[in-house]
C-alpha cells in the first residue's frame, strides 16, 4: 500500500493553454458544422481533458461522463422545459389575451429563477457523480428542490437588500453545496470556525457594490483626459457642441463603456478572491482543511482574459475561460493534513442516469463545469 | 516486469503492483492476489498525456496505473488501447450522424414548415388572426398617425378595392379594408386581419390613380393568398428551430417576435411574384390598365432601390427586382381604358391626411395616363 506523505502542494493542473485551445477550436468547428448539436460531445471531451490534467497527490482526476448522457438529458428537457417555453413565448402572445400572456411570461420567469438554481444543483450532482479519483466516485446528496427554494429565498433577500445580502447568500449556497458533497462515502464538511462565515468579505464587497458609479465617473474622466490630450483642447465630450463626428462619439462611448467594465471587474476581484479563499478555508474532508490563495490582481487577469476570449470568439472558445479559472484555482489550492484515504470507501450516492438537461438549457457552465 | 499501482475501487488508496504485459492480457500481482485483465475488456481512464490509467469495462472502479515508460510495450501488445475509441472519443460516424441529423432538423423547420405554412395559415381561426394583427397594429400605431380627414378617401379606395375583388371573384372580400395613414415613406402593406394600410406619401407619389390602384390590387392579392400569416408561420418555425437547437429561449424567440413586427412582414420572392400576377388579374378583370403599376414601379426603382430597409415591410423590396416587376405589368398594359377613379374621387384621395392635391395631379379633368412605349394593345 502506498503511503500518503503530507504535502503542501498536493494539487496541480498540468493543462497547457494551446493544448486546450486546439481542442476548443476543434469543438467550435464541429459545433458550427452540426448547428451546435455537437456541443454535448464537445463538452464531454473538454471536461475529460481538463479533469485528467488535475492531479491530486500525483494521481489524476477522471471524468467518466459520456456525451450520450448529456444528449439524453437534453432530450428529456425538450418536453419538460422547451415545450412549455415555446407555448409561453411563441403561442401565448398570439392566441391569448395580451395581458394574460404577459402575466404568463412573468410567471415563467418567476419559476425559472428557482429552476435555474435547481438546474445548477443537478448539474453539479451529475458532474460530481462522473468524477473519480483512484476509481472512487464523488457525489452530491441532498435535494435540488430544497436548494432551489432556499436559493430563491436568498435571491429575494438579495434583491430587497439592494445586494447587501449577497455575501451571506454566497456562503449559504456554498455551505449547502459542500455539506452535501461526498468523496466516496466520506462527506465534506463546511465547518464553523468560530468566526462569521462572511469574515473579511464586507469591505471587499462594499468596494464592488460601489464599483459601478466609481468606475463610470473614473472612466469618463480618464477618457475625457485622453480626448483632451489628443485634441490639444480642453475637456469636452465629443458631440456635445452639436457638431458630432460619429466616429469620435462612438470612440468616446466605447472608451467609457470598455474602461467602466474593466474597472468594475477590477473592483469586484477583491471580493471574489476573498469569498473563494474563505469558502475553501471552511471546507474539510476527514479532518483535513483546505487553503486557497487567490489574489486580487491575479484573479482579475484570469477573469479578464476569460472575458476577452469569450467575447472575441463569440462564446465559441468560452471553455478556454473555464480552463483558465479551473487551472488558477487548482494551482493555488493546498491541503492541510491528510485524510485517511484507506478508510474512504466507494460512494454509495447514486448518480443520475441522464445528463444535465436544464443546465444545458440555461447554458450554465459555458461548456466546462461548475465544480 | 513493470511496476504499477492498483486501486481496487473500494478504498481511495493504491497498492503496488507487479505487471506483466502479455500478448492478450495484462497480468499483475498485488500482494498475494493475481489479476488478469484481457485487453478486450479494457479502456483508458487517462487522456494519453502522461500516466497510463487502465479501467475495466463495465467500470468496476478498479484502476491500474502504469508509468508513461510502459507506453511502447503496451502499445505493441495492445494497440487498441491507443486508439481514440479507447479514450472515449466518438467515432467519425457519430459526427457524420450529427451533421446529417442537424441539417435534417433544419430542413424540417426551415423547409418543411414553410411548405406547410399555407395549410396551417388556412386553419388559423379568425380570433387568433386578430390577436396576431393586434401586435402588428401596435407597431402601425407607433410608427404612423391616423388621418382624421380621410374617411371619404378611405371610402373611395374601399369602393375601388371592392370593385376589383368583385370582378375577380375574391373570396372574403367583405372582410378586406383599406386604411390611409400618415407616414414618412411611400408604402402599402397588408396586415393579418385583412387590413391594407396605405401611406399618404404613397398617394402623393402616385401621378395617376391607376398607379395607386395597382398597389392596392397587389396587397389584396397578398391577403387572398394568405401570404401574411404564411410568412409569420415561417418565421415562428425558424425561431423554434433556433431555440431548440441552440438550447435556450433567446435568439429564436427574438426571431419569432420579430416575425410579427412590421419590419419583418416582407414576403418571399415567390409570394411577391404570386401577388404581382394575381394583382394584375384583378386589374384586368376590373378593366383597369396595368400600365399605372408599371410606371409606379419604374419611379420607385429610380428613387428608392438600394436604400436601407425601414421599419416597414417594403412594397418595393429588391426581390424580385422592381424593374422586372414593372416590365411584367407593362406587358399586360392595355391602352384606352378609363382611369380607375374619376377626377373628383382622385382629388378626394389626394386631399387625405391634409395633403394638397395641387402638389400632385393638377388636372381638373379625368386623369389620362402618360404616353408609353411598348404597350400591348387590347
Amino acid at each position: 500500500m502506498t503511503t500518503e506523505a503530507t504535502q503542501e502542494h498536493p494539487f496541480s493542473h498540468g493543462g497547457r493553454f494551446f493544448d486546450v485551445l486546439g481542442l476548443a477550436a476543434k469543438n467550435a468547428g464541429l459545433s458550427v458544422l452540426t448547428l451546435t448539436l455537437y456541443r454535448f460531445w464537445a463538452r464531454t471531451a473538454m471536461r475529460r481533458r481538463l479533469w485528467s490534467r488535475v492531479t491530486v497527490l500525483g494521481d489524476p482526476l477522471e471524468y467518466t461522463g459520456t456525451a450520450w448522457e448529456l444528449f439524453r438529458g437534453f432530450l428529456i428537457s425538450l418536453p419538460c422545459f422547451f415545450l412549455p417555453a415555446i407555448f409561453v413565448f411563441y403561442v401565448a402572445p398570439l392566441v391569448m389575451d395580451p395581458v394574460l400572456a404577459i402575466w404568463l411570461g412573468l410567471g415563467f420567469y418567476l419559476v425559472a429563477i428557482p429552476l435555474i438554481a435547481a438546474a445548477r444543483y443537478w448539474m453539479r450532482r451529475y458532474q460530481l457523480s462522473r468524477t473519480r479519483w483512484r476509481g472512487i466516485r464523488m457525489g452530491l446528496a441532498g435535494s435540488a428542490g430544497a436548494f432551489a427554494l432556499a436559493s430563491f429565498g436568498w435571491t429575494v433577500l438579495q434583491s430587497v437588500s439592494l445586494g447587501w445580502y449577497t455575501p451571506v447568500a454566497r456562503m449559504n449556497r456554498a455551505k449547502m453545496m459542500w455539506e452535501n458533497t461526498r468523496f466516496g462515502d466520506q462527506p465534506f464538511e463546511f465547518i464553523d470556525d468560530g468566526e462569521s462565515p462572511q469574515k473579511g468579505l464586507w469591505w471587499p464587497f462594499a468596494l464592488g457594490w460601489f464599483a459601478f458609479p466609481i468606475a463610470y465617473i473614473g472612466s469618463t474622466l480618464v477618457v475625457l483626459a485622453v480626448v483632451a490630450a489628443l485634441s490639444g483642447g480642453g475637456f469636452q465630450v465629443p458631440g456635445a457642441d452639436g457638431d458630432a463626428d460619429p466616429t469620435a462619439v462612438l470612440g468616446f462611448v466605447a472608451g467609457v463603456v470598455g474602461l467602466t467594465l474593466l474597472l468594475v471587474l477590477l473592483c469586484w476581484a477583491p471580493y471574489n478572491a476573498a469569498a473563494m479563499n474563505r469558502i475553501a478555508s471552511l471546507i474539510t474532508l476527514d479532518g483535513a482543511r483546505f487553503r486557497l490563495k487567490a489574489k486580487t490582481f491575479s484573479l482579475f487577469w484570469v477573469q479578464l482574459a476569460g472575458w476577452v476570449i469569450t467575447i472575441l470568439s463569440l462564446t465559441l472558445l468560452a471553455p478556454l475561460a473555464g480552463f483558465l479559472q479551473v487551472r488558477y484555482v487548482i494551482n493555488r489550492l493546498e491541503i492541510v493534513g491528510t485524510p485517511k484515504f484507506a478508510e474512504i470507501g466507494q460512494s454509495i450516492v447514486e448518480g443520475p442516469r441522464a445528463g444535465e438537461s436544464l443546465g444545458d438549457a440555461f447554458d450554465l457552465d459555458l461548456g466546462v463545469g461548475v465544480i | 516486469m513493470i511496476q504499477g499501482r492498483y486501486a481496487d475501487g473500494r478504498a481511495a488508496i493504491t497498492h503496488d503492483a507487479e505487471c506483466d504485459i502479455g500478448p492478450d492480457a495484462i497480468t499483475f500481482r498485488v500482494r498475494d492476489a493475481q489479476h488478469i485483465w484481457p485487453y478486450g475488456d479494457l479502456r483508458r481512464a487517462d487522456d494519453g498525456a502522461g500516466l497510463i490509467v487502465l479501467k475495466r469495462r463495465p467500470d468496476t472502479g478498479e484502476r491500474l496505473m502504469l508509468d508513461a515508460d510502459a507506453k511502447d510495450t503496451l502499445r505493441a501488445a495492445a494497440p487498441s488501447l491507443f486508439r481514440p475509441r479507447a479514450f472515449g472519443v466518438e467515432p467519425p460516424s457519430v459526427v457524420g450522424g450529427l451533421i446529417a441529423g442537424a441539417w435534417s432538423l433544419a430542413a424540417v423547420f426551415l423547409v418543411g414548415v414553410p411548405l406547410a405554412a399555407a395549410p396551417i395559415a388556412d386553419i388559423i381561426p379568425p380570433r387568433y388572426r386578430e390577436q396576431i394583427a393586434d401586435i402588428s397594429w401596435s407597431q402601425v400605431e407607433a410608427l404612423t398617425e391616423f388621418c382624421d380627414d380621410s374617411d371619404e378617401a378611405s371610402r373611395v379606395l374601399n369602393d375601388l378595392a371592392y370593385r376589383m375583388m368583385t370582378a375577380a371573384n375574391v373570396e372574403g372580400r367583405d372582410d378586406i379594408w383599406v386604411i390611409i395613414v400618415d407616414a414618412p415613406i411611400p408604402n402599402a402593406f397588408a396586415l393579418p386581419d385583412n387590413s391594407i394600410v396605405v401611406t399618404d406619401d404613397l398617394i402623393a407619389l402616385a401621378d395617376h390613380p391607376d398607379e395607386l390602384t395597382g398597389v392596392i390590387a397587389h396587397e389584396i392579392a397578398h391577403i387572398e393568398r394568405n401570404h401574411v400569416l404564411k410568412n409569420i408561420i415561417r418565421s415562428v418555425g425558424a425561431g423554434i428551430f433556433f431555440d431548440i437547437v441552440f438550447g435556450g429561449a433567446g435568439a429564436g424567440q427574438a426571431v419569432a417576435i420579430a416575425s410579427v413586427n412590421l419590419a419583418s412582414l416582407s414576403y418571399s420572392r415567390d409570394d411577391e411574384t404570386d401577388a404581382d400576377m394575381r394583382g394584375l388579374e384583378y386589374l384586368d378583370a376590373a378593366g383597369i390598365d396595368t400600365g399605372g403599376l408599371a410606371r409606379l414601379f419604374d419611379r420607385l426603382a429610380e428613387q428608392y432601390e438600394g436604400e436601407e430597409a425601414s421599419d416597414f415591410p417594403s412594397l418595393f423590396s429588391t426581390h424580385p427586382a422592381t424593374s422586372a416587376r414593372a416590365e411584367v405589368a407593362r406587358q399586360r398594359s392595355r391602352a384606352g381604358l378609363a382611369p380607375s377613379m374619376n377626377a373628383a374621387d382622385w382629388r378626394i384621395v389626394q386631399s387625405s391626411c391634409g395633403m394638397d392635391p395641387a402638389a400632385g395631379t393638377e388636372s381638373e379633368e379625368t386623369p389620362k395616363p402618360p404616353e408609353q412605349e411598348g404597350v400591348a394593345k387590347p
